[in-house]
């Protein structure tokens, strides 16, 4: 599904991604984890096609299409889904609006036609349900005023509503409590399948506890040092990054 | 040998000449020759003085702007000026002339209110029009606010009595047709004690000429009365608009006016707002978009005359092209005012290289116990949230379109009437949609 070969990418003239490789397959969960400052965001960023980042080198091929070549939008249409570390509020556009368009953007772009109003509650309500989000927020403008958890709730919301092939959430678990975390990891793992792939951004090991990963990556540097399984990132936990980072050095 | 020399004012005068007023009462023509009198010893208003710094009228100073009466304007042609699903008493003006053939007039002396043309009220309601007509336009300075009351044809006069409502708004439609057309519409709008009215004021073009609209609006709102106007200029890309609002308001009372800039060549508005009781409400919104190479200047003044008033001031522009919107609003606070609140906020996106935007807000306050606030953004779209839509699947188009709407919303909102709303939506949408 997603390739990643060598991929160089830099933000005002320093290189942050030297190199990094990553296959994702679909059914798969993969785990990016890593210190500060290692890329992890950057590689969410240049994933989903943000303006800022100058890739210098590498290729992303999804689904046989480079995706480096694509609007920010387009790669959306093709089933990318980015979960904001930091979700944006919009003064003045209403959460329901602004997913109706997206829903109904994103199936022009797969050219399915737009969907009746009937469906279309219909699904916001079976999705609503789905990550917890109260019926009220819809009426909002667009993350104004919500709190961390339901930002990240709305972000997982979204996820559900335009159903894409790839999730990648960045750091979605930052700023969670227990129960919000539990509500999110819930979400993904109801919305998992065979079809489709998550890459999930984090920081800390107790997201892994509700989200099980196949696969988990140690980002250091702008490459990936180290792959394992979930034990992996127990082992993180309990001994840091500097052990990893000690046997590069030698 | 003496050589005559005729300033801009003297040549624009000459042209003005020609109209006669004299079956008017004679308070009425004496309204006309003091404000000739006035003009006459005005300069036509050009950018070194301060008042018009950003907006140069040598486009109107240097054409040779005559009344026309107007060429009958068949109903079928109304048509389009109409605002789908409005049930409204329409009244219409072709080059500030009244058209009692494609108006609906409400003339009746013992019901709740009065919808007729201005110069019908002068002859059947006198005692009505001349306590208020030209009262809220004697300053000596203004030189079109002078010329209008010196030479206006016509216009609305909605008069609403102590404690009534018009059963439904009034419709005002402006249309100019013909070739360097100057109209001087003029609307008085009384409203009684506790009374309430809504009305829409248009002005619109029939083709594509040169032309020279000076409209105002006088309105007087009485004890707890509640006024709301809005106003929609949409005239072709040649028509120069000049208005001026003029509210006076007493104890109590609320009025609402709504400046919608859509098209012209140059736009100029001046509101004036007057809170002379305690307990008012002032609400004064712009919702200005522009493109191509249009030129709006709005500027407002909110006198706070007497104390626990507030005002409520929200002016957004999004400019795109080589337009330029130029916001300055002052609000002004007198010594007694206390216990005054008063906003102000002017926001602006600048959506192209070329577009402009001045924007000058002032507070000038000599009372000591207010709540005064005012603020602008000059900026370019929140790239932020542009990403973020994006990022959902939504074309940059229709991002952008998502993120001015939202922009723009917060004014339009203002507006009352559903069929107004949708009418404005309908209008922005065609002026962005047809830049692409």
């Amino acid at each position: 599904m997603l390739k990643i070969k060598g991929l160089k990418a830099e933000i005002n003239g320093k290189g942050i991604l030297k190199g990094l490789d990553l296959e994702v397959k679909p059914g798969e969960v993969h785990a990016i984890m890593g210190p500060n400052g290692s890329g992890k965001s950057t590689l969410a960023s240049v994933l989903s096609g943000r303006e800022e980042y100058e890739v210098t080198g590498g290729t992303v091929d999804f689904e046989g299409k480079d995706l480096l070549d694509l609007k920010p939008e387009d790669r959306a249409g093709e089933g990318v889904f980015l979960a904001f570390q930091y979700p944006v509020e919009i003064p003045g556009v209403s959460n329901i609006n602004f997913i109706k368009t997206a829903v109904n953007e994103v199936r022009e772009y797969k050219g399915q036609p737009v969907l009746e109003t009937k469906e279309f509650v219909k699904l916001l309500k079976d999705k609503q349900t789905l990550v917890g989000l109260s019926g009220k927020l819809a009426n909002r403008s667009v993350n104004e005023g919500f709190s961390g958890g339901e930002k990240k709730r709305n972000e997982i919301f979204q996820m559900a509503m335009l159903n894409p092939k790839l999730g990648i959430l960045d750091e979605t678990d930052s700023g969670l409590d227990i129960d919000a975390l539990r509500v999110v990891a819930n979400g993904v793992n109801e919305l998992k399948s065979k079809e489709n792939a998550f890459v999930v951004i984090t920081h800390y090991q107790r997201l892994l506890d509700y989200i099980v990963p196949d696969f988990v990556h140690v980002l250091y540097d702008g490459k990936i040092v180290k792959t394992g399984t979930k034990e992996l990132a127990l082992e993180l936990e309990e001994k840091g990054y500097d052990w990893i980072i000690d046997a590069l050095k030698k | 040998m003496a050589t005559l020399t005729l300033t801009d004012t003297d040549r624009f005068l000459i042209n003005q000449e020609g109209q006669d007023f004299s079956h008017e009462a004679k308070t009425f023509i004496k309204i006309r020759e003091l404000a000739l009198k006035n003009l006459k010893n005005l300069d036509f208003p050009t950018p070194k003085m301060e008042a018009w710094k950003y907006t140069n009228l040598r486009g109107v100073a240097k054409q040779e702007f005559r009344p026309q009466s107007a060429i009958n304007v068949v109903g079928s042609r109304l048509k389009s000026h109409l605002i789908p699903n409005l049930d409204a008493y329409v009244l219409v003006f072709v080059n500030g002339f009244f058209a009692p053939e494609l108006s609906k007039v409400k003339e009746d002396k013992d019901g709740d209110f009065i919808v007729t043309n201005l110069n019908k009220a002068k002859s059947s309601f006198i005692k009505l029009v001349e306590p208020h007509l030209g009262f809220l336009t004697r300053d000596k300075d203004q030189f079109f606010a002078n010329l209008n009351a010196a030479f206006s044809q016509d216009g609305a006069f909605v008069y609403v009595k102590a404690g009534k409502q018009l059963d439904k708004p009034v419709h005002v439609i402006n249309l100019i047709d013909g070739d360097l057309v100057v109209a001087y519409p003029r609307n008085l709008i009384i409203a009684e004690q506790n009374a309430e009215a809504n009305i829409i004021v248009s002005h619109e073009t029939l083709d594509t000429a040169v032309a020279l609209n000076n409209t105002v609006n006088e309105v007087f709102v009485g004890e707890g009365a509640h006024v709301h106007i809005d106003k929609i200029q949409n005239e072709n890309t040649n028509t120069y608009h000049i208005g001026g609002d003029y509210a006076e308001q007493a104890k109590d009372s609320t009025f609402t006016i709504n400046t919608i800039p859509v098209n012209g060549k140059l736009i100029r508005n001046n509101v004036n707002i007057l809170l002379d009781g305690e307990g008012c409400t002032a609400n004064l919104n712009g919702a200005v978009c522009l493109n191509g190479d249009i030129h709006v200047d709005n500027q407002t003044y909110v006198d706070h005359a007497k104390p626990n008033c507030e005002s409520h001031e929200l002016y957004k522009c999004v400019v795109n092209d080589s337009a330029s919107s130029i916001f300055n609003g002052k609000i002004f606070v007198n010594k007694i005012a206390q216990k005054t609140n008063a906003f102000q906020s002017n926001a602006n996106i600048l959506l192209s290289d070329n577009a402009k935007a001045y924007s000058k807000p002032q507070l000038e306050i000599y009372a000591d116990d207010v709540k005064c606030s005012h603020g602008c953004t000059i900026g370019q779209f929140d790239e932020e949230a542009l990403f973020y839509l994006r990022a959902r699947g939504i074309r940059e188009a229709t991002a952008k379109k998502v993120l001015l709407d939202a922009f723009i919303g917060e004014v339009l909102d203002n507006i009352k009437i559903e069929a107004v709303r949708t009418h404005v939506d309908g209008l922005i949408a065609k002026n962005f949609d047809s830049k692409k």
